[in-house]
C-alpha cells in the first residue's frame, strides 16, 4: 500500500457505532469500515454503551490488514475522467449546473479533438493498468458534439486494447438527440448510459423544456431512445431524475419512466439553485425522505419476490453496505476522477468547470500541490459539521458542490435514508442472499 | 461489578467478516504458495522436475558456498562473503578459513575457476571416506565402494557431519573444514540459505527440450520414445512395419522405413532441433505413427443372415477354441522339461509357459462364447462344448483338420497362421461381431471384441515363440520330434481321456446352471485340471513317456465333434 500524503485524525470522541433495528431484530453498525453485525440479544433500551464495552467496539473499529485507514489522505492515480465535450444544449432546464454547457462563460466552445486525445493519452499513461479505466462524456448535451464522441471512443478503445487495458465508457445525456449510429456506439462499447428524465410527459416537459414553440422534450426523448431501450445490447442504461421542491410524487414518476422501457431509475434532489428557485429547503427534506422511502419499500417488496431491483439509489446503497463501503471522501473527485474542460483544464469535478478552487491542472500536468490541498480540505475529518456524525464514512460529507446548502435538515434526510437502507440490507441479506453475491450465506 | 455475559456478534456484511477473521495482530498474508504446500507433494524430482528441481538442494551443501555439480567435477560458483564476515566476527570460523573463502571469492570474481578436487566426510551408508572427485565412476559395487559420481557423493553426506573440502585453482590448493548443511531448519522450513526461486530455477520444459532426454519416463505416455512406423502406401504386411522405431529420430522422411529402435544410439533430433521442429514429430495413434487423416477401422465383415445362423457359428467358434486348445496343449507338453542344453533352457521354458498361457486364454474364450450364447438365447441355451472337426485355414473360406502335433517349426508356423489378423479365426469372429452389432446387447460385442484382441496378442506371442525356438534345433527342445499319439489301450492315455471328459462334464453342468448356481461346478472343473492327479498331471506323464498329448473323439453327443457351418 502506498504511504499516505498525510493523515488527518478524526475526533476521538466521535461515535464509533450505531445500533439500528430491522425486521430481524437489532443490529450493530461499526462506523469505521461500516461493519454490520447482528446483535442477537436485546440491549437495555438506551444502555447500549453498557452492553457493548468500549474496548470491544474499539477493537472492531480497528483497521484490518487489507483496509485503508480512514485518516489517510491518499493520492491515487487518475483512473477515470469525464470529457466536457459540448458547450451547449438543446434543452434549457432551469436547474442545470452547467448553464446549458457554457458554465457561465467558462466553457464558450466545444472540445476540439486534440484536447480530447491529449486527455485520453494522459489518462491511459498514468492509470493503474490492472484496474478498469473510464472515459465519460458530459456537457451541456454531449451528443451535440457527436463526432468527437465517436472519434474519442474509437481512439480510446483502440489504444486501450493495444496496451491491454480495460477501458470503460459512460455518458450522461438528455436522450433527445440520439441517432442510430450513436446507439450502435453505445451498444458496441458497453457504455454506462445515464439519461436525464424527470418523469412522465407533463413533468418532463415542464422541468426540462425545449425552446419556445418546439416539440416537448418528452416526445423527443421517447422517440430518440426507442432503439436503445428496445435493444440496449451491451450498454447499461439508467434513468436519472432531478427532484425539485415542486413535486414529490416520486412513485408515480418512477413508474412512468420505467414504463417507457428503462430498466433502472434513480433520483437526485435539487440542492444548489438560484435563490428563490426550486431547490429543496429545510421543510422539504422530510417529505422527500418519505417519498423516496416509499419508492424504496415498493422495490423491496419486489426484490423479496425475486424480482430484480430497479431503483438505483437503493441498489447502490445495498451493494455498498454489503461490501462495507467506508470512505472519508464522498466520491473520487480529485482522487481517481477528474473532469476535463474543453480547453484542456483538469478539474476535480464536472460540476465545477470554471471554478478555480477545483481546477487541478491541465492535459500537460496535474497541479499536485493544488490537488493535495484539495484532498486535505475535502477529507471528512476536515469537515466540522461531519465529525460527530455516525454516517460520516457512508455519506462522507456529501457532494462537494452541495456543501454550501448543507443544513441539519438535509443531513437528517441522509441519515434517515441510510437507516432505511441499513434495515433493508439486513432483511434482504437473509431472504435474498443471492442478490448480493451468488453463494453467500450469512 | 459482576462479570458481563459474553456478547455475541454475528457478522452481517463483508466488512464484518473481514474484521472477525483477523485477530488484532494477525499474520500478514504474503502472496505466494499456499501454506499447505509441501516440498514432498510437488512434482519435484531430479530429472529435473516440474515444480522443483531437487538437484538444486545440493548446490549449497557447504557453508557459504554455492557450487555447480557435474559427474566428476564440482565447480564453485559463488561465496557468501557477508556470511563469512559475520561468522568470522562471531568466532564461528577461524581467520584462516575466512581468508580461504575470500581467496576463492576473489579468484571467482577475476574469472578464475575454483573446483572442489577432493572431499572427505561421512557418506551415509558408505561410511567415512576420502574421495578424489575426478576418480569417481561406475560401477560402484562391493565393500568399501565409492559413490559413483560427485552429485551422489554430496547427496550421501550426512547432514551436520564434518566435511573437509580441498579446492583447486590451477596449481593452488586450499582446504576448508565445515559441517554439511541441513536441508531444513528446525521448523521444517527450507534452510535460509536457499534464495527464493532457487529450487525452481531449472525445471523441465515440458513441451520441447527436456522430453528428448527424460530419464524418468514421465513423458513416455504422451511423448513416446518408440512407436510403430508409418504404414507404407500401398499397405504391405512385412515384419518391419510391426517393429518399433525411434519416434524422435532425425530422419523424418516418410517413404523410407526407419531403422528399428533396437539399434544402439539412434540418430535423434537434438534438443535445439526439437524446439524448432517439434511439429514434424508424427501423431501416434494406436501405437503407430500416422500421417494420413485418421480413419477409424471400419468393420466390413458380412453379417450372418439370421439369429439362428449367428448361433450356429458361435457354437462352431466355441468348437474352434476347443480345437486349438488341443493343438496348443499338445505342442506345449511336447517341449522338454528336463535335459535341455543350458543355452536353450530359458528359451524352452519361456516357450512352454507362453504356449500354456495362450491355451489358458483359449479356455477363457470357451467360457466367453458360452456366455454370449446364453445372453442371446437364454431359453434355448445348451452349453457349446463340442470340439470343431476342422478349423479355419490361412486362406479365407478354407479349413484344415485339427491335428495335435509336437511343437516343430511347422507347427508353430501353423499357429501363427491361425491367429493371423484378419484371416482365419479372426475372420470368423469378425462376422460374429458384425452381426452382433444388430442383434446383440453391448456386452456381447465387448466380449467378442476382447476375444479378437486376444487373438492379436496370441499372434504376437507365437511370433516370439518362433523366434526363441528357431535359435535351436528341434532335437534340443522336443522330447520326440516325431512323436505320435499313444495306442488306445495305453493306460496313461486312457487316464488323460478320463480327466478330460471329467472336466467337460463339470463345465457342462456349470454352464447349464448358469451363474451363480453353476459356479461350484466350474470351479471344480478348474481344480480338476490342475495338479499331479488332474489333467495336467496326466498330460505330463504321457508326454514324459514319449507320447503325444492328444484327445480322442468323444461319442457323447454333448462333446462330439461339430462341423463348420
Amino acid at each position: 500500500m502506498r504511504a499516505p500524503l498525510a493523515m488527518i485524525a478524526g475526533d476521538t470522541s466521535a461515535p464509533l457505532f450505531k445500533i439500528f433495528r430491522s425486521a430481524l431484530g437489532e443490529h450493530l453498525l461499526i462506523v469505521p469500515h461500516s461493519r454490520i453485525f447482528d446483535l442477537p440479544h436485546e440491549t437495555n433500551g438506551d444502555g447500549d454503551a453498557q452492553a457493548l464495552p468500549a474496548s470491544l467496539v474499539a477493537a472492531l473499529a480497528d483497521t484490518a490488514n487489507s483496509e485503508v485507514p480512514l485518516d489517510y489522505v491518499v493520492e491515487p492515480a487518475p483512473q477515470s475522467i469525464s470529457l466536457n465535450v459540448s458547450s451547449s444544449c438543446n434543452l434549457s432546464c432551469a436547474y442545470c449546473y452547467a448553464a446549458r454547457g457554457s458554465f457561465q462563460g467558462a466553457q464558450p466552445d466545444p472540445m476540439p479533438w486534440e484536447v480530447a486525445r491529449a486527455a485520453i493519452d494522459k489518462l491511459l499513461c498514468g492509470a493503474e493498468p490492472l484496474s478498469p479505466i473510464t472515459v465519460g462524456f458530459l456537457g451541456g448535451e454531449p451528443f451535440v458534439n457527436r463526432r468527437l464522441i465517436h472519434r474519442a471512443v474509437e481512439y480510446a478503445a483502440e489504444e486501450g486494447s493495444k496496451r491491454g487495458l480495460d477501458v470503460h465508457f459512460s455518458v450522461t445525456t438528455n436522450g433527445t438527440l440520439l441517432q442510430e449510429e450513436d446507439v450502435e456506439l453505445l451498444r458496441k462499447h458497453r457504455f454506462a448510459v445515464t439519461v436525464s428524465i424527470d418523469g412522465g410527459e407533463q413533468i418532463q416537459d415542464l422541468q426540462r423544456p425545449t425552446p419556445e414553440g418546439r416539440k416537448g422534450s418528452y416526445e423527443l426523448l421517447f422517440g430518440a431512445t426507442r432503439s436503445l431501450l428496445g435493444n440496449p445490447g451491451l450498454a447499461q442504461v439508467a434513468a436519472r431524475s432531478t427532484v425539485a421542491r415542486s413535486d414529490f410524487n416520486l412513485r408515480e414518476r418512477f413508474e412512468k419512466v420505467l414504463s417507457i422501457g428503462f430498466l433502472e431509475m434513480g433520483f437526485a434532489p435539487l440542492r444548489a439553485a438560484k435563490p428563490g428557485g426550486d431547490a429543496l429547503r429545510d421543510e422539504d427534506w422530510p417529505r422527500y425522505l418519505e417519498a423516496i422511502v416509499e419508492v424504496g419499500q415498493s422495490e423491496l417488496e419486489r426484490v423479496r419476490q425475486g424480482e430484480p431491483i430497479r431503483f438505483t439509489n437503493l441498489a447502490v446503497a445495498l451493494k455498498q453496505l454489503y461490501r462495507g463501503a467506508s470512505s472519508p471522501y464522498p466520491c473520487g473527485a480529485g482522487g481517481g476522477y477528474f473532469s476535463v474542460a474543453a480547453n484542456g483544464d483538469w478539474y476535480a469535478c464536472h460540476r465545477a468547470i470554471g471554478s478555480s478552487t477545483f481546477r487541478m491542472g491541465n492535459n500537460a500536468a496535474l497541479d499536485l500541490y493544488q490537488r493535495r490541498e484539495f484532498l486535505r480540505a475535502r477529507h471528512v475529518h476536515s469537515q466540522s459539521a461531519c465529525r460527530q456524525c455516525w454516517a460520516r464514512y457512508l455519506c462522507s460529507g456529501g457532494c462537494h458542490q452541495e456543501v454550501s446548502t448543507r443544513t441539519d435538515s438535509s443531513c437528517d434526510f441522509v441519515r434517515g435514508w441510510l437507516e432505511f437502507c441499513l434495515a433493508a440490507y439486513c432483511e434482504l441479506s437473509v431472504c435474498r442472499p443471492e442478490f448480493f453475491n451468488p453463494g453467500t450465506r450469512f | 461489578m459482576s462479570q458481563q455475559p459474553p456478547i455475541k456478534l454475528i457478522p452481517r456484511n463483508v466488512a464484518a467478516l473481514r474484521r472477525g477473521q483477523q485477530p488484532a495482530d494477525g499474520a500478514l498474508l504474503v502472496p505466494g504458495n499456499p501454506v499447505s504446500t509441501r516440498l514432498e507433494s510437488g512434482v519435484g524430482n531430479c530429472f529435473p522436475g516440474l515444480e522443483c528441481d531437487l538437484r538444486n538442494l545440493e548446490r549449497r551443501f557447504f557453508p557459504f558456498l554455492e557450487v555447480d555439480i557435474q559427474d566428476t567435477e564440482v565447480d564453485v560458483i559463488s561465496v557468501d562473503l557477508a556470511g563469512v564476515q559475520e561468522s568470522a566476527s562471531n568466532g564461528e570460523i577461524s581467520a584462516d578459513t575466512a581468508t580461504t573463502y575470500r581467496q576463492i571469492s576473489s579468484g571467482l570474481s577475476q574469472g578464475r575457476r575454483w573446483t572442489i578436487s577432493q572431499m572427505r566426510g561421512t557418506f551415509g551408508p558408505l561410511g567415512g571416506q576420502a574421495l578424489v572427485i575426478a576418480d569417481l565412476r561406475l560401477p560402484s559395487t562391493g565393500a568399501n565402494r565409492l559413490p559413483p559420481d560427485a552429485w551422489t557423493a554430496i547427496r550421501l553426506l550426512t547432514e551436520g557431519t564434518e566435511v573437509e573440502l580441498t579446492f583447486r585453482q590451477g596449481n593452488t590448493t586450499r582446504s576448508i573444514v565445515g559441517n554439511r548443511a541441513r536441508y531444513l531448519d528446525d521448523n521444517g522450513a527450507l534452510a535460509k540459505m536457499f534464495l527464493p526461486g532457487e529450487l525452481t530455477q531449472s525445471l523441465c520444459s515440458p513441451w520441447t527440450h527436456d522430453f528428448r532426454d527424460c530419464a524418468c519416463f514421465y513423458w513416455a505416455s504422451n511423448h513416446p520414445d518408440i512407436a510403430l512406423p508409418v504404414l507404407p502406401t500401398p499397405p504391405s504386411v512385412t515384419p518391419e512395419i510391426n517393429t518399433y522405431v525411434p519416434w524422435e529420430r532425425k530422419d523424418r522422411t516418410v517413404n523410407t522405413l526407419p531403422d528399428p529402435a533396437t539399434i544402439n544410439a539412434p540418430v535423434e533430433l537434438s534438443h535445439y532441433e526439437i524446439n524448432t521442429q517439434w511439429q514434424t514429430l508424427n501423431f501416434v495413434l494406436e501405437g503407430r505413427e500416422t500421417v494420413a487423416p485418421y480413419q477409424p477401422g471400419k468393420f466390413t465383415a458380412p453379417k450372418f443372415a439370421s439369429l439362428a445362423e449367428l448361433l450356429t457359428n458361435l457354437r462352431y467358434a466355441a468348437g474352434v477354441e476347443l480345437a486349438v486348445i488341443h493343438e496348443y496343449l499338445a505342442a506345449s507338453y511336447s517341449l522338454k522339461v528336463t535335459g535341455v542344453p543350458a543355452a536353450a533352457q530359458d528359451d524352452v521354458n519361456a516357450a512352454r509357459a507362453e504356449l500354456m498361457r495362450v491355451a489358458y486364454g483359449e479356455m477363457r474364450h470357451v467360457r466367453a462364447v458360452n456366455d454370449v450364447l446364453r445372453a442371446l438365447d437364454p431359453a434355448a441355451f445348451v452349453p457349446a462344448l463340442r470340439v470343431a472337426s476342422q478349423v479355419p485355414a490361412s486362406q479365407p473360406g478354407t479349413f484344415r483338420p485339427v491335428v495335435s502335433r509336437p511343437a516343430t517349426p511347422e507347427t508353430i508356423q501353423a499357429f501363427i497362421d491361425i491367429e493371423s489378423p484378419s484371416v482365419s479365426v479372426d475372420g470368423l469372429y469378425s462376422r460374429i461381431l458384425a452381426t452382433l452389432e444388430d442383434l446383440g446387447p453391448d456386452e456381447t460385442q465387448q466380449t467378442v471384441r476382447s476375444i479378437m484382441a486376444d487373438g492379436e496378442s496370441h499372434f504376437e506371442t507365437f511370433s516370439f515363440v518362433q523366434e526363441w525356438l528357431n535359435k535351436h534345433s528341434p532335437a534340443e527342445y522336443l522330447t520326440n520330434p516325431s512323436t505320435v499319439g499313444a495306442p488306445a489301450n495305453n493306460a496313461l492315455h486312457q487316464k488323460l481321456q478320463q480327466e478330460y471328459i471329467a472336466v467337460l462334464e463339470r463345465l457342462f453342468n456349470g454352464y447349464t446352471l448358469g451363474i451363480p448356481a453353476g459356479a461350484a461346478d466350474i470351479n471344480t472343473a478348474r481344480n480338476v485340471m490342475l495338479g499331479p492327479s488332474g489333467l495336467d498331471g496326466a498330460a505330463e506323464a504321457l508326454a514324459a513317456a514319449g507320447f503325444l498329448v492328444a484327445f480322442d473323439r468323444i461319442a457323447d453327443a454333448r462333446f462330439a465333434p461339430v462341423n463348420h457351418p
